[in-house]
């Protein structure tokens, strides 16, 4: 898979003197073409500067961003427009539309910033949120639409210019876990089959869903990241590396504590109750603790791995 | 282009802010066109003696350019001399006086001239009532004045001191500050003492002469007159009026340019800084500065273009409106005023449009991805 943008050594001072914070402290990541990284951390754990300067909106004060073999972070504020323009798409938590323009001039613009004409980039803009489910709300101002409709247009607006990185911050933070889960899913078959790179800035968990990688940002710094499991008898969650495990039906399974593995094994071996339809008590919890400890989920087994940073 | 409907977009997305944006342009660039009709009217109004009197040549005592409070007097022989310049087909003399005239409880200041009987030129061009001629003893005065002063044919107003009967009434020759008396060249004469002089002679031409060769050929025939095409004695009578207007004009345009840049560059300026997060957005997804300043330059001259497109109109409806309601003037409003107040617009704009560019240079892209922010 070839690469496409690689940040090395980056670092981002803000201030001078006494009062300088550094919001990032040498952060290197690499995102491959069509991969989906997460990056979680606290708030004002350098989340957004590091989405910032991967979008050449902002520039380090060390360090470099490479898109593509092409060092982005040292070309001109004459050349930068043309890169945001061309390899990125935006997608912001506040949605950021135009508020005067309509759905489709909204997605229409980036087009036409592009160099495309009128009606050229109109037709892709259509096309795009036809595509979006959006085709009853092309002349709808933004103020007239749903935050998941507002999410949709600016994912087309996003990717009306074909860019290779579309960069996400906090995208499912103002809608309702329905429309997020919908907006998740959109990601990821941007990603899948576009070949598109996701880069998601985002506290929401249930992104590490569609995530192919997750990375931990704290104190302007990525910490190296432990695949985590959840204890299957306790629900605890665990560093798989540091776990007691077990192998059961060709399935690794990990428990907080000899305790906890010797519960469950007793489960599993205990003979069936009599009677045909007696329920088993923890069968159901323990199937569900099944999928949670399994490395990966059976449909994204390369995909949703549960990683935390190490301390 | 994009600049250009990003800033009709964004203009038009505010409807409050447009229309206080275009209405106070409208209305300081009124002040201006307004007051330039008016004084372009007041012009012309002192100019239609000039412009209708029938002459091609205006022949006055050397050095007398204009007719507006000046004084010429000139031999009565100079009528001969002038009529005996190769190409003069007549010269008619006329007496002028600026005066008062009196009717009831009415009076007004009047250009009165004294024309002599039948003459062909210097009489009324129009006439609504009674006779267009006027014969000793009689009269024939402005309509408006005698509508204002309730008097008709007939009747009798007081003119360079005497009373004299009115004999008709004419039309067209009132101004906001005067009117013309017509009165017949002897009494004229009588009542300034009999001498042998004339103030103007108006002189005729034959087909194809022109009128400014012949106007040199009169000033070198006869010494000690001066002699102006007709056109060239009405614009030297404007310039008058417009010079001795100059200073209340040129503070008047200072004032509706001033009221006009700070209501655009206000609105503008209040327009941008409300939009900072659009902007900021349409930086951080490959716009352009360019675009803009562009856009932001484009919402003024949008906003100054249609703000003078409506003070034209009111200028317009203003010139229309005012003849109707029996005050003499006839608001004008000339190129060279439509002209000027273009060329305000377009400044007012730019200046309108380049003081916010600052702000939006600053800008800070990367500032679109914090939440709530106001960059």
């Amino acid at each position: 898979m070839a690469t496409t943008l690689t940040v090395r050594g980056v670092t981002k001072q803000f201030g001078a003197g006494a009062s300088a914070v550094d919001a990032l402290r040498g952060v290197g990541l690499t995102v491959d073409a069509g991969e989906i990284v997460l990056v979680m951390g606290p708030s004002g754990s350098g989340k957004t500067t590091l989405l910032s300067i991967m979008g050449a909106l902002l520039r380090p004060t060390a360090g470099t961003v490479v898109l593509n073999g092409r060092t982005i972070s040292e070309l001109s504020e004459h050349d930068l427009p043309a890169i945001r323009l061309h390899e990125f798409g935006f997608i912001f938590q506040d949605f950021n539309l135009l508020s005067a323009l309509t759905v489709e001039e909204n997605v229409a613009l980036v087009g036409e910033l592009a160099g495309l004409a009128r009606s050229e980039a109109r037709r892709r803009a259509v096309d795009l949120l036809t595509e979006l489910g959006l085709a009853d709300r092309l002349s709808f101002l933004p103020e007239k639409l749903s935050g998941g409709e507002k999410q949709r247009v600016a994912i087309a607006r996003a990717l009306v210019n074909d860019p290779s990185i579309i960069l996400a911050d906090e995208p499912t933070a103002n809608l309702d876990s329905r429309i997020g889960r919908e907006i998740m899913r959109l990601l990821r078959s941007i990603a899948k089959e576009r070949g598109r790179s996701v880069v998601i800035v985002s506290h929401d968990q249930r992104i590490r869903d569609i995530a192919d990688r997750v990375v931990w940002l704290e104190d302007g710094q990525l910490r190296d990241l432990v695949a985590m499991a959840v204890d299957p008898v306790c629900g605890m969650s665990v560093e798989r590396d540091a776990a007691v495990s077990e192998e059961r039906d060709g399935e690794r399974l990990f428990f907080c504590s000899r305790g906890c593995r010797s519960e469950f094994l007793g489960e599993l071996d205990a003979p069936a109750p009599s009677g045909p339809s007696e329920p088993r008590p923890l069968a159901g919890l323990m199937h569900m603790a099944r999928q949670y400890a399994r490395f990966g989920s059976p449909d994204t087994t390369s995909a949703g791995r549960q990683q935390h940073p190490r301390r | 282009m994009t600049a250009a409907f990003l800033a009709r977009r964004r203009l038009f997305r505010n409807r409050g802010r447009l229309l206080t944006s275009i209405g106070g342009v409208a209305l300081a660039l009124s002040l201006t066109l307004a007051l330039d009709a008016i004084y372009a009217g007041v012009a012309n109004g002192l100019t239609a003696y000039i412009d209708h009197a029938g002459a091609d040549v205006w022949v006055s005592q050397a050095g007398v350019r204009n007719l507006h409070m000046v004084a010429s007097w000139m031999p009565a022989s100079v009528t001969a001399q002038v009529q005996a310049v190769e190409g003069v087909r007549d010269a008619t003399p006329i007496l002028y006086t600026t005066d008062t005239i009196a009717s009831g409880g009415e009076r007004g200041v009047a250009y009165v001239v004294g024309v002599p009987h039948e003459a062909p030129v210097g009489g009324p061009w129009q006439t609504s009532a009674g006779a267009s001629d006027v014969l000793p003893g009689s009269v024939i005065v402005d309509a408006a004045f005698a509508r204002r002063a309730g008097a008709s044919v007939g009747d009798s107003v007081t003119v360079l001191g005497r009373e004299m009967r009115v004999a008709g009434l004419s039309e067209g020759t009132a101004s906001l500050v005067n009117t013309v008396a017509f009165v017949p060249f002897g009494d004229f004469r009588s009542a300034r003492g009999g001498a042998p002089v004339v103030s103007f002679v108006l002189v005729r031409l034959e087909p194809g002469v022109d009128a400014a060769v012949a106007a040199a050929a009169i000033e070198r025939a006869v010494p000690g007159v001066t002699a102006q095409t007709t056109a060239g004695f009405a614009n030297q009578e404007r310039s008058l009026v417009m010079d001795m207007s100059a200073d209340v004009i040129t503070i008047m345009n200072g004032v509706g340019f001033f009221v006009a840049l700070a209501v655009v560059a206000l609105t503008v300026y209040i327009s941008t800084l409300s939009n900072r997060r659009e902007f900021g957005v349409l930086k951080a997804i490959g716009a352009r500065d360019r675009l803009l300043y562009g856009s932001v330059l484009a919402q003024a001259l949008i906003s100054v273009a249609i703000g003078t497109l409506l003070a034209l109109a009111f200028t317009a409806l203003l010139a229309a409106l005012v003849p109707r309601t029996g005050i003499a003037l006839a608001p004008a409003l000339t190129g060279a005023a439509v002209l000027k107040v273009a060329g305000f617009g377009v400044v007012v704009a730019l200046i309108a449009g380049l003081l916010p560019i600052r702000q939006v240079a600053r800008i800070d892209p990367a500032s679109t991805f914090r939440r709530g922010a106001t960059l």
